[in-house]
Parts: structure tokens; C-alpha cells; sequence
């Protein structure tokens, strides 16, 4: 039986590449499509059917990883990356094909003479693909979503919008209608309240230390106390002292 | 929430036994000075009479004090104001039973308290130093919780900014991302068999591209025209991978390309419209580099027309790098900004001082 087989990497070259490999080690398979992105990938598969997919994982739009979540049970996928450490680990360990790049005939016939064993002893595609992809993709998800907090503040600038990494912001102070935003570049406002921020921002790298005051703690260089009971902070090159109210002052004690 | 940390500093402090016989010292040298305070102008001119008063008003108000605290452990400033207020009463009328029977049975004085009123003296002038000296003790405690509060924020923020220091040390090793080289490697070698001219360039590109991004010592000063090259070089090899996809233009006056440049001050932010921009965008887009002088200020645009950057995406080291290398370079004078490019993507622009480069 002939089998069918597309390839999906988003570098022309590398899919021109793979394609005259497998001519050669496998000149009875079909290549039968080539896309350059998840989205065309998964109306070919629809569309041909094929018994294999050659994926790459790093693709613009979805990933590889996405679309073989969709695709998993109709066919046998065989991953490309050229350096994906925590996807090749997971896929070592659960024995999924994979191939990194530069791809090597070596390994190219290894893995087909695999498939090819494979696709003799049970045509039907492995079931549990689709549980491993997801656990690799919750992984790679959640490395990114675990800090899903406020990165950039957006302050309009003349015409322009400026983006400021929340890194370099010293302090928030609250103002009547505005936020006030002091970095070591300046001051600019923005309409996000203080109780937005605080709801936002890293809890880890910024305490409200104030009813009006968010600071960085990065930038805090002494903490203080006044005689009415409350903190004061200096902040790194800034003259400026901020307060902080008893309510917070616990924050610094539990260091 | 403060009052609890605190409160417990004091009974912590006061748990150990050393910093007991230290305040009870305290105490017999408060008293004893009281009493020749008192003998001086007060209404007794014995002084045996008034260290003995003393004394036994003053270690009865801090043992009392000290149990009762101790043991009940009050977590608010109100809770232990109570307590002191009752024990400091209590301890007051303890304390006059106690002197009246020492003074009666080692030295045989009687003491009219009904006479002038010399009983409610005693009494109020024990309850108002009674006071005065829990004040005392709990304010000493409290100004030594302050400075080791002081001290452990202190070590803490050593301790921060020792690991600043080893994360800066990573970025500049961790320059060049693995998945990049492996990624052109592999195009090298996919050209070589049918297109062996690109790819030949693409080599060359890679060896230009890795000669001035992998030197640990970069040399102080390049010229504009260098940095300029090696960003062509990496742009080029990513025009190969990304084809029509990636589209740049470059655009430095002739006067310019010989002015000397900071190295790899430019790379992180076209490393940046590929990264966040161009690459993760199915239709690609455009980067644009343009260098211009305005008055004593070379300005240096790198716009893209990527996705942006969303409020959650993490600005990279790169960015960061870039700014912290323009502020040790020329103070305030070198600056960074980021603006949202109209309608799609980011413009970063660096601005440094001309004659000073």
C-alpha cells in the first residue's frame, strides 16, 4: 500500500529540504502537500487525509504543538524542531517521533523505518498522542501564563503611544483622575487606578504601600519609620521618600 | 497587622532571660534614682523610706506586668493598653502592702498615710511612674524592633541585588538562542544541494552575524556602519527562512556610517521585531532601521509592523539590556523609548548624545 504524507514548516527551504530526503529514502511515499502555516495545515489534513504529517513545532499563528491537538487522532505525526528542550524531553520520554534540524538521512530512516513498522502492525494512529501533546502544551502554556501579569504601561504621548516595561516604573502614585507613572526617565499619567494596578501587577515585584502608592520593589533602597508609627522609603537615585501607612507596614517585616 | 509583628517582637525579646535581668537592672536603677529625686522634693526627706517605696512599687508594676503580658500576649496596641492600665492599679496597691510590711518589719517605721494626704500621693505618683516606666520599656523594645527590621530589609535588598547581578551576567551569555542557530544551520545545509549560492551567503551571514555577537570582549567602539552590517547580516538570514514574509529597509546618511557606535546596541531591538514581531505573524511584515542627527542627537528609529506587544507580553532582557547599557554610556542623556507604530507594531528609538559617542 502507498501512504500518503504532508509536510508543514513554515521555512520554504526546509520543506523543500525534507521533501527531496524523503524522495530518497522513501521514494513510495505520497507527499501530497506542503503548508507553511497550522492553519493550512489542518485544511490539508482534511482535505488529503494522509496517513503522516511532518510538523514543525515554531510556526507563525498556530503552533505545531496546536495543531497536532486537533489533528492527533487522524493520523501519525511526526514532530520537527530544531530546539524545543521540554517538547524533545517529553517526546523522548514518550516515545512520539520526532525529528531536530538539521535533519540527517540517519535518523530521517530511522524514524521512517519506524512509521513504517508502525503503519503495518495497526493502521489506526496511536490514541494517546492527543494526552501527550496536551500535557507538553499545558507545560509550554503554563511556563508562559504563570506570570500572566501587567508587563507594559501604555501612556499617550503626544500623538504617539508609549510603551514603558513595567521594570523601569519606580513608584504609582494616585492623582485626582490620573494615575501618575514615575520612572527615571520621567513622570507620565495613565488612567488606570491604583486598585487596577494593584490587581494587575506582579505581587512579587510591586507592594502597595499605600492607600495611593504602588512602588517597585526592586527600587527600594531603606525602609524607615517616622514617630507616628508609620514607614518611610527611599527610593534608589530618587530624593523623594514615599510613606507607607500601617497597614502595609507588615510587608516589611516578613522578609 | 503592624501591631502584631511588633507586640510579638516584644514578647519574643522578652522571653529571653538575658534581656530580663537587663531590663530588671533597668528598673532598680530607675527607682533608686526616683527615690533621691523624691528625698530631694518630695514630702519624706528619708531616703530609706523612699527606696524602699520605690523599689517595691517598682518591681511589683514590672513583674505584673511582665507576667500578665506575657502570658495573655495581647495582639493589638488597645488589648495591652487595657492590660497595663489593670495591672498597673493592681500592682500599685500590692506594691503599698508590700513596703508598708518591709518598712514595719525590717526597720519598724509606721507611716501615717491619713496625714496630708500622703497615702493618695503615693498612690498617684506610683500609678503615673508605673505608667511612665511601661512606656519607657515597651518603647525601648520597640526602637530595637525598628533597627533589626532595618537591618534584615538591608540584607535582603543586598541579597536582590547580588542576583541582579548574576541574571545580567546570563543575558549577555545567552545572546545568541539556540533555536535561531540550529534553525539556520539547518537552511544552510537544505541549500547547499539546491541552491548553493544562497546558501554559501547564508553561511557567510552566520559567521559575520557570530563573530561580533559571540566575542566576550566587544570591543568598546565600532563604527555605525559595522553594527549596521552584522544587523544586515542577521536580517538577511532571516529573509532566506522567512521569504516574503520579512521585508526590511535601511536607511543611514553617508555622513553617519563612519561615526563611531556603541556594539550590539542596536542588535537586541531587531532582534525583537523578529522575535515578538515579524515571526509570529502569518503574513509577516516590514522592519524599517533609519539613523538621523537632529542637532547634537543621533536617533536611531527601528520600526516593525509585527503583532506589538500586548500588555501581558514579557519585554525581554533584551530591552532592558539595551537601556541599562545607554544610561551607564551617557546618563540621562541616553534614552530609549518604545512607541506603538501606526496602524500595526512597535518603534523603538534610541537617542544618544552625538559628540559624546
Amino acid at each position: 500500500m502507498n501512504y500518503k504524507a504532508i509536510i508543514v514548516d513554515d521555512e520554504k527551504e526546509l520543506r523543500t529540504y525534507l521533501k527531496s530526503m524523503l524522495a530518497e529514502t522513501w521514494p513510495q511515499l505520497e507527499i501530497c502537500g506542503e503548508a507553511a502555516n497550522g492553519k493550512e495545515a489542518l485544511k490539508m489534513v482534511d482535505a488529503f487525509s494522509p496517513h503522516i504529517v511532518f510538523l514543525d513545532i515554531r510556526m507563525p499563528g498556530l503552533s505545531g504543538l496546536e495543531v497536532a491537538k486537533n489533528i492527533a487522532g487522524l493520523c501519525r505525526i511526526v514532530f520537527i524542531t530544531a530546539f524545543d528542550q521540554y517538547a524533545v524531553e517529553a517526546f523522548e520520554r514518550e516515545a512520539v517521533d520526532y525529528l531536530v534540524k538539521p535533519v540527517t538521512k540517519e535518523r530521517l530512516r530511522q524514524t521512517i523505518n519506524r512509521l513504517k513498522k508502525q503503519l503495518q502492525s495497526s493502521p489506526e494512529p496511536p490514541a494517546d498522542l492527543a494526552r501527550i501533546v496536551t500535557q507538553v502544551l499545558a507545560n509550554v502554556q503554563g511556563n508562559k501564563n504563570a506570570d500572566q501579569y501587567l508587563q507594559w504601561i501604555k501612556t499617550q504621548h503626544k500623538e504617539s503611544v508609549r510603551l514603558i516595561p513595567v521594570e523601569e516604573v519606580d513608584y504609582f502614585q494616585a492623582g485626582d483622575k490620573y494615575t501618575l507613572v514615575i520612572t527615571a526617565q520621567g513622570e507620565a499619567l495613565i488612567k488606570k487606578s491604583i486598585k487596577e494596578l494593584s490587581r494587575e501587577l506582579d505581587p512579587q515585584k510591586f507592594w502597595q504601600i499605600h492607600r495611593g502608592t504602588i512602588v517597585n520593589v526592586s527600587r527600594i533602597e531603606d525602609v524607615g519609620h517616622s514617630l507616628t508609627g508609620r514607614g518611610t522609603l527611599k527610593l534608589k537615585n530618587r530624593k523623594d521618600t514615599l510613606t507607607v501607612s500601617r497597614q502595609y507596614l507588615h510587608l516589611f517585616k516578613q522578609m | 497587622m503592624k501591631e502584631r509583628y511588633e507586640t510579638k517582637f516584644i514578647f519574643k525579646y522578652w522571653t529571653n532571660v538575658k534581656n530580663d535581668a537587663i531590663d530588671f537592672i533597668y528598673v532598680v536603677i530607675i527607682c533608686t534614682l526616683l527615690a533621691f529625686v523624691v528625698t530631694i522634693i518630695g514630702p519624706i526627706k528619708n531616703f530609706l523610706i523612699n527606696f524602699v517605696v520605690s523599689q517595691s512599687f517598682g518591681i511589683t508594676i514590672a513583674a505584673i506586668v511582665f507576667w500578665s503580658l506575657l502570658i495573655i500576649r495581647p495582639r493589638s496596641w488597645e488589648l495591652l493598653l487595657f492590660i497595663v492600665v489593670i495591672d498597673v492599679c493592681c500592682a500599685v496597691i500590692i506594691g503599698l502592702q508590700i513596703c508598708i510590711f518591709i518598712l514595719q518589719y525590717f526597720f519598724n517605721i509606721v507611716l501615717d498615710f491619713q496625714a496630708n494626704g500622703l497615702g493618695l500621693q503615693i498612690i498617684i505618683g506610683g500609678i503615673l511612674f508605673g505608667f511612665f516606666g511601661v512606656y519607657f520599656f515597651i518603647t525601648k523594645t520597640r526602637l530595637k524592633y525598628n533597627t533589626e527590621m532595618i537591618k534584615e530589609e538591608k540584607t535582603r535588598s543586598t541579597d536582590m541585588e547580588k542576583e541582579n547581578l548574576s541574571a545580567n551576567l546570563k543575558v549577555l551569555q545567552a545572546q545568541i538562542e539556540p533555536h535561531f542557530l540550529f534553525n539556520t544551520l539547518s537552511n544552510i545545509l537544505s541549500l547547499i544541494d539546491t541552491k548553493p549560492e544562497t546558501g554559501k551567503s547564508m553561511l557567510l551571514d552566520l559567521t559575520k552575524y557570530l563573530r561580533t555577537s559571540l566575542a566576550r570582549t566587544l570591543p568598546e567602539k565600532t563604527t555605525l556602519s559595522q553594527e549596521i552590517s552584522m544587523i544586515k547580516a542577521y536580517l538577511d538570514i532571516h529573509k532566506i527562512r522567512m521569504d516574503e514574509r520579512l521585508n526590511y529597509k535601511i536607511d543611514v546618511p553617508d555622513n553617519l556610517e563612519l561615526h563611531s557606535f556603541p556594539p550590539m546596541l542596536l542588535q537586541p531591538l531587531v532582534e525583537n521585531t523578529i522575535k515578538h514581531g515579524l515571526e509570529p505573524k502569518v503574513e509577516g511584515g516590514e522592519i524599517v532601521i533609519r539613523a538621523a542627527q537632529e542637532n547634537n542627537i543621533l536617533k536611531i528609529e527601528v520600526t516593525d509592523t509585527g503583532l506589538g506587544f500586548s500588555d501581558l507580553d514579557k519585554p525581554g532582557l533584551g530591552i532592558a539590556n539595551v537601556r541599562e547599557r545607554l544610561g551607564l554610556l551617557f546618563g540621562e542623556k541616553g534614552r530609549l523609548i518604545i512607541e506603538e507604530n501606526n496602524p500595526h507594531g512597535v518603534r523603538a528609538t534610541i537617542e544618544m548624545p552625538i559628540n559624546e559617542l
